[in-house]
């Protein structure tokens, strides 16, 4: 808590960056929104991007978007393309495999026609909605008003930065990264409320002559709380690393949304939740009077006796 | 007992969820039973009991999900194969009804089998979708192609075609020559065929096919005129479906009677997709493609082979973690990731085993992230278990009141990944369901895996072992703080008193 007033501008440049990136790069979105064909070739050996773009638009392909892509440690690449037509899609594909002489079975095809990705960006909208609301509402049953605000706040906060690297890294957003940003937020909302569960009851119980401001025991009770985020992170964290450096396309789509969100999630959880409460409630009466008791970080011991309330 | 066996179930994988059953029997006939059931008796037994259930439940469980690559279904993006969804519309653009779209579906049906692929399916999706699987389709293009065609089908002359182009390329014997709109006229279209069947070409002793129709009156009539006219100088009819011409046999001789045979060197293949072609002139709706995936078959197993060494290598490094940091409880953590798995893959086996579950990768990206909120659960556990030693709590008590605090902040966290998941599985469409689906089921195994493993394995545990080795079991330091806060209220207490 000491250092609130750095970990809040470190946050607020984040926010500030990852706007940048919004407004100047923009996101780009996967096919499954708005139509449009994903060719995923694996294996390719020593086959240049060059020679890949053009096969395909010797296939009759038009305008292909070619990025490279390893996967499982072999070179591979992967096109977008507006080609809504799976037939269309499926012949280019394969005459680009067979002039570039690669197996006929070493890439897939996604096609996705233009009203179903309509259908599918309502569909996950809907589902974002709903998912946020209905945690925020658990959240707010299951505890203090105050606390559900700034908790919410840091989702905010994490969520923006998260678009933000989506934005700088150009990389495609798709229904699966939803979904997995989705479930993140839920992880991170969750590591706020059990920090915040924490710091209350601490404000409530702890009487141990030390921590008296709302500042110091939010701290204390970061530091009590601590060791256990880091521990869980760490364990969520591990796996979701291994999926996304051994995992496929679609695995590293999950991979690389959580891995962003997790890392943001715990961050936020510590370094701007707990302060905003913190600044909140240190503005109620009780607690800014103690502020202006003992908030110069002053450690002089009094007795027990003296706290009595 | 425990600190001379246990240490050897850190072998890694399967081997682990089966020994983790072997465990829970070596727990259940732990000691402290005999020495203190005297003073816990009721617990224990309840706790014992607790486990023997548990270990019953694991071993169905390990019977019912081996071998595990045939009793759990494999999606189509692991498996390999064609996977396309369409929608109909109805003519007029509107929505179909639940006949028509029942009718679209078998109709599709029938398109697909002539594919001649096992172990497709072809399921209504929602009001107006139909999902069509093919697994392990090795013509990914054909099949698209099959699938799709969407069958406004016409009969035209070939002398009624008046683009230049297109007769040239008929000519030519070139395929699925297409006819734009207002260049062609057809005499007669698909609604007046009947029936349509293949048999083997009468006048032909090589073995190939023919394909029969059968039409009705207003066909028939229509169908002698033309060949009357075309039969004099062998003049072709063009089998149109969707502007694209499917076929175009010459005309032998005059029709008459509404049964026409179509003949032309077909292989059984070439006059099955010839009369898909023709049946599908009948489809009530059109439908257009949604979604199409094509996975080569390897490829599928190659993903589905990262995904699994990703868990492997990440479950791997986090129990050496936990080891390292909770030393003895570490083996706790791994009882419980074991059961977890366990009960996990029964469940996956028991629903596949009931057509309700297929992995796909997005599902498997789910067991992946459920996998490391077991593993948090636990920690949350431990965390709560040595915080409570700290505070001078005895073990025996820290780990009843500890299990109980760390599971109910565990259910908490869980609640809030529940609502995510069903939230995903009740409202996103396509392969994001199957991410939700393997999150809610991983939730109720997490759930699960805290009342009947860690819990009472932990209590159980603090009856004797914890203990008598503290160290082994990492929580001499905890100990140590707890013995030195003592110390320190004494010292304090005194000043006060004084």
């Amino acid at each position: 808590m000491p250092h609130r007033r750095q970990l809040l501008s470190v946050s607020a440049v984040l926010v500030v960056l990852a706007v940048i990136g919004l407004v100047a790069r923009g996101l780009v979105f996967g096919i499954e929104f708005q139509g449009g064909t994903e060719i995923d070739f694996r294996d390719t050996g020593s086959v240049t991007i060059e020679q890949m773009r053009g096969a395909l638009v010797d296939a009759g392909e038009k305008d292909p978007t070619v990025q490279t892509s390893v996967t499982d440690g072999k070179a591979g690449f992967l096109v977008r393309s507006d080609t809504t037509d799976p037939n269309t899609a499926n012949q280019h594909a394969s005459a680009a495999a067979k002039a570039l002489s690669l197996a006929s079975d070493s890439y897939t095809v996604t096609t996705i026609g233009p009203d179903w990705g309509a259908n599918v960006t309502r569909s996950s909208a809907l589902a974002f909605g709903v998912a946020i609301l209905l945690i925020i509402a658990f959240v707010s049953i299951r505890y203090e008003f105050k606390m559900s605000i700034t908790a919410v706040v840091a989702l905010l906060h994490d969520l923006v930065i998260t678009l933000g690297v989506y934005a700088w890294t150009q990389t495609a957003i798709t229904p699966n990264v939803v979904a997995a940003l989705l479930t993140i937020m839920g992880y991170s909302l969750y590591d706020t409320v059990v920090e915040f569960n924490r710091v209350n009851e601490n404000a409530k119980g702890l009487h141990d002559g030390v921590h008296r401001t709302y500042y110091q025991i939010a701290n204390f009770s970061i530091n009590e709380v601590i060791v256990r985020t880091i521990n869980t992170s760490i364990t969520s964290l591990v796996p979701v690393a291994c999926m996304l450096a051994l995992g496929g396309a679609t695995l590293k789509d999950f991979a690389f949304a959580m891995l962003v969100g997790e890392v943001l999630g715990t961050y936020s959880s510590f370094a701007v939740a707990s302060p905003l409460l913190a600044i909140w409630k240190t503005r109620e009466p009780k607690w800014a009077k103690l502020e202006a008791k003992y908030g110069d970080g002053s450690t002089k011991v009094k007795p027990a006796a003296g706290e009595a309330e | 007992m425990k600190d001379g066996k246990e240490p050897q179930d850190g072998a890694t994988g399967i081997d682990r969820w089966r020994k983790s059953e072997g465990k829970g029997e070596g727990r259940s006939k732990s000691r402290p039973r005999r020495k203190r059931g005297h003073r816990m008796g009721a617990h224990v037994r309840r706790y014992v009991s607790t486990l023997v259930v548990l270990v019953v439940v694991l071993g169905v469980c390990v019977f019912g999900f081996t071998p595990l690559s045939e009793r759990i279904t494999q999606g189509l993006d692991i498996r390999g194969g064609v996977s396309v969804i369409m929608t109909a519309k109805t003519s007029d653009g509107g929505t179909p009804s639940a006949e028509q779209m029942q009718e679209a579906t078998s109709i599709v049906q029938q398109r697909v089998n002539s594919l001649g692929s096992s172990e497709t399916t072809v399921q209504q999706q929602g009001s107006d979708s139909i999902l069509i699987q093919i697994p392990g389709a090795t013509n990914a293009d054909e099949a698209i192609k099959t699938i799709g065609q969407t069958g406004h089908l016409e009969f035209v002359r070939l002398d009624d075609i008046g683009d230049a182009d297109a007769l040239a390329k008929l000519d030519a014997g070139t395929e699925d020559v297409e006819l734009k709109d207002g260049t062609y006229e057809a005499f007669m279209d698909g609604s007046h065929i009947t029936q349509v069947t293949v048999a083997q070409a009468s006048n032909s002793a090589t073995g190939t096919y023919a394909v029969n129709i059968k039409l009705d009156d207003e066909g028939t009539k229509d169908f002698a005129e033309v060949t009357k006219e075309l039969a004099p100088t062998n003049g072709r009819i063009a089998i149109v479906l969707d502007g694209v011409v499917k076929s175009a046999p010459a005309v032998q001789s005059e029709i008459s009677t509404g049964e026409v045979s179509i003949t032309g060197n077909f292989s059984l293949d070439d006059a099955n997709s010839l009369k898909t072609v023709l049946d599908s002139g009948s489809l009530p709706v059109t439908l257009t493609y949604s979604e199409s995936r094509v996975v080569g078959p390897t490829l599928g197993q190659d993903s589905l082979t990262q995904g699994i060494t990703a868990i492997i290598v990440g479950v791997a490094i986090v129990v050496v973690y936990l080891f390292v940091f909770y030393r003895g409880l570490g083996l706790l953590t791994l009882g419980s990731l074991g059961v977890f798995a366990v009960l996990y893959l029964g469940l996956l086996a028991l629903l596949s085993h009931f057509g309700a579950f297929a992995l796909t990768l997005p599902g498997l990206a789910g067991m992946v992230l459920t996998t490391g909120s077991a593993a948090d659960s636990s920690i949350l556990v431990l965390e709560r278990f040595r915080e409570e030693i700290r505070m001078g709590r005895s073990v025996k008590n820290s780990s009843v009141s500890g299990a109980k605090h760390g599971i109910m902040t565990s259910l908490d966290a869980d609640a809030v990944t529940l609502v995510t998941a069903i939230a995903l599985f009740a409202f996103a469409v396509g392969p994001v369901k199957g991410f939700g689906l393997t999150l809610a089921l991983g939730i109720a195994c997490d759930v699960v895996t805290m009342f009947c493993f860690k819990a009472p394995a932990l209590r159980l545990l603090a009856l004797g072992t914890i203990e008598r080795h503290p160290k082994f079991w990492g929580v001499d330091q905890d100990l140590a703080e707890a013995a030195r806060r003592k110390e320190e209220k004494l010292g304090k207490g005194g000043v006060a008193n004084a």
